[in-house]
């Protein structure tokens, strides 16, 4: 099978929009420049014209209603945001205009934008630098949010939004990924809306993780780590935060009864509360035990290597979590000796 | 009077939207209309002036004080109607009122109740027109207070950067809801504007239909030589309340003395002879458009759900 990286499925999307469709431009700062935002956008530039890779000025919000009414007039632009908090910047045209402009003018118009916002994590991000807005833009009707956790789902989901889906979309990367290499399965990339559609990632009968992004990744590790310990992990990956597939959810806690939610942000009003949202709603008796989420501290990011570790959490946090739910006796599994998860996929030095 | 336009045709044009306007003031005790309003009376010859110019492929962004720009656009009259109603007849199924009102089938693309937010759309449409290698002109239409977001400099930033086919339309009446001008603004509009190398100009009758379009086809022939973005300044009079459908004057922060001067001049008041003339017909026109707005179905909890996606 082919391994690709993040990285490198990211730079072949970016491509082939291009390349299939001459309505399709990129916007963004840097996408132009010698380091291509991250690499993703390398190369474009000098071959599909300079008029349609983009270097922007620094304005988030006038960029993002520039990219709204280009689309209401026949473009279907890309705009990147190396840092998702920048988006912030965005968030009226975002919010009030692209996820709007089709319901309140009665269906007149589409506003095929995508906007690919990647999330920072580890090596002193901050406050400012590692934020992870899935809740915010899930909220809003009108919105598609994808958060990708593989390059096949890169592959798949960027092909059906950026061709066949006429609506605006926010993307959210994960930086700690882009270096990672994932086994891609080009015969059988999902298409249409499967694309985007939460699948499992690993068939298991004892608990049920539901990840977002990265944390998609952890659920895996630790799966692998506890089954040596007789845990048999099941992990749905939400892949669209705001198309959650409930059937697949229900189906999955009938046969292990137990939820774990593990999301790349902060747990109140978020993935998690949704998650038990769909199930509480649909059928509260599913859950054998009490639910748990496992998400970032309920406070800013701080800087310091030594907060930030323990501000996200570790596998010891997750496999720990999962002993206690299925009941195992804490003293006959030990845990995982592993401080921040950051280090395990931390492929550089220096800034990222 | 300039000879150039066809002053009566011009003058039917703002009669008939400054009549729908007050149709709708005396309909809105009856709660027909369950939506704020945001009356272009006063300002109705800058719409007129403007949009007899353009064609029905030129596009118009604008704001939520857009009847008049709706109407002179080409809007459909009846589907406006029931828009105000609430219908599913009407132009944006409902879904909008009177301050989301589009028209796409004679470029009028949309209006946003977000201050400034339908700027940077506009110049994203002159950007697709340029980069598509098409011909048609796009109008950003907003006011004087909208100068003050932020968005607005990023828009005449990007619209300078790449040379954009747009023209900027600031209709100036002087006040943001019930703050003036120098309240607000340390700055002086059209040199602001052209320290983004932006050419300006000033409309300043903006009361007279013939002269706006006058000097807008004269600036349209010169940017069809070379289309650039060019900024408009438009002054105007708003003499209703920011919202609602009454006069304001008992707020006190402006008097009816200061709009005397104005109103003397606005042909709609002067002109009595060719308003007792054309409005007659007019007024037939705006009771179809009622009755049909009436005999619109009332959207169903289906309505509701559709063209989120």
């Amino acid at each position: 099978m082919e391994t690709m990286s993040y990285r490198d499925a990211l730079a072949e999307s970016m491509h082939d929009a291009l390349a299939n469709h001459s309505n399709t431009v990129i916007f963004g700062q840097g996408v132009d420049d010698f380091k291509g935002t991250f690499g993703t956008t390398l190369g474009l530039a000098e071959k599909f014209g300079a008029h349609r890779v983009m270097d922007t000025p620094i304005s988030e919000e006038g960029i993002t209603g520039i990219c709204v009414g280009a689309a209401l007039n026949g473009l279907r632009p890309i705009h990147i945001h190396i840092r998702a908090d920048f988006v912030f910047l965005a968030l009226n045209q975002i919010l009030n205009m692209a996820a709007k402009y089709k319901y309140m003018f009665g269906g007149h118009y589409n506003v095929p934008i995508f906007i690919r916002a990647v999330i920072g994590r580890s090596w002193g991000q901050g406050a400012q630098h590692s934020q992870s807005p899935q809740a915010l833009f899930s909220h809003f009707p009108g919105l598609k949010v994808i958060m990708p956790s593989n390059a096949q789902s890169i592959l798949e989901s960027y092909r059906y939004l950026l061709s066949d889906y006429h609506g605006p979309v926010v993307s959210l990367e994960h930086r700690l990924m882009y270096d990672i290499q994932f086994d891609v399965d080009r015969a059988n990339l999902r298409t249409g809306e499967q694309a985007i559609a939460s699948y499992l990632a690993r068939e298991g009968k004892d608990i049920t993780i539901v990840a977002t992004s990265i944390m998609v990744l952890e659920a895996v590790r630790v799966a692998k780590y506890l089954a040596e310990y007789g845990i048999d992990c099941e992990i749905i990956d939400v892949n669209s935060t705001t198309d959650i597939d409930q059937q697949l959810l229900l189906q999955s806690l009938e046969k292990t009864g137990r939820l774990l939610v593990a999301d790349t942000s902060w747990v109140s009003y978020g993935v998690a509360a949704e998650i038990n949202r769909l199930v509480l709603e649909h059928n509260p008796h599913l859950l054998k035990v009490p639910s748990k989420s496992l998400g970032m501290a309920p406070t800013p990011c701080p800087t310091a290597k030594v907060m930030e570790d323990m501000y996200y959490p570790n596998l010891a946090q997750f496999a720990q979590a999962i002993i206690a739910m299925v009941g195992a006796s804490e003293g006959d599994i030990p845990l995982p000796n592993e401080r921040s998860m950051s280090d395990v996929y931390k492929k550089f030095r220096g800034p990222f | 009077m300039n000879s150039r336009w066809n002053y009566r045709d011009l003058y039917y044009q703002a009669l008939r939207i400054r009549m729908v306007e007050e149709e709708i003031i005396k309909i809105y005790s009856s709660d027909k209309v369950q939506s704020p309003v945001h009356l272009s009376i006063g300002q109705e010859a800058v719409a007129v002036g403007l949009c007899a110019v353009l064609t029905e492929q030129d596009m118009l962004f604008s704001t939520y004080r857009s009847h008049a720009f709706y109407l002179a656009k080409g809007g459909d009259l009846k589907q406006m109607m029931a828009e105000l109603f609430g219908r599913l007849d009407g132009c944006c199924s409902g879904k909008g009122g009177s301050m989301h009102l589009s028209f796409p089938q004679v470029g009028f693309m949309g209006t946003s109740a977000v201050v400034a937010s339908g700027i940077p759309n506009a110049v994203g449409a002159a950007f697709a027109e340029k980069m598509l290698g098409r011909g048609n002109l796009t109008l950003a239409v907003f006011g004087d207070g909208a100068t003050e977001e932020g968005v607005y400099h990023e828009s005449l930033n990007f619209a300078s950067l790449h040379r954009l086919p747009i023209i900027f339309i600031c209709e100036n009446n002087q006040f943001a809801v019930h703050s003036r001008q120098h309240e607000r603004q340390s700055y002086s509009l059209r040199k602001h504007v052209e320290a983004y190398a932006i050419e300006t100009h000033h409309i300043s009758q903006g009361f007279d239909f013939c002269e706006v379009a006058s000097a807008f086809s004269d600036i349209c022939n010169d940017f069809k030589e070379s289309p650039r973005p060019i900024f408009i300044e438009v002054d105007t009079c708003r003499y209703m309340e920011h919202v609602g459908t009454g006069e304001d004057f008992y707020g006190g922060y402006r008097s009816a003395a200061e709009q005397a001067e104005w109103k003397r001049q606005d042909p709609l008041i002067k002109d009595e002879a060719l308003k007792a003339e054309l409005a007659p017909q007019i007024a037939i026109e705006i009771n179809e458009s009622i009755a049909f707005a009436e005999a619109s179905p009332l959207p169903s909890y289906a309505d509701v759900l559709k063209h989120v996606l």
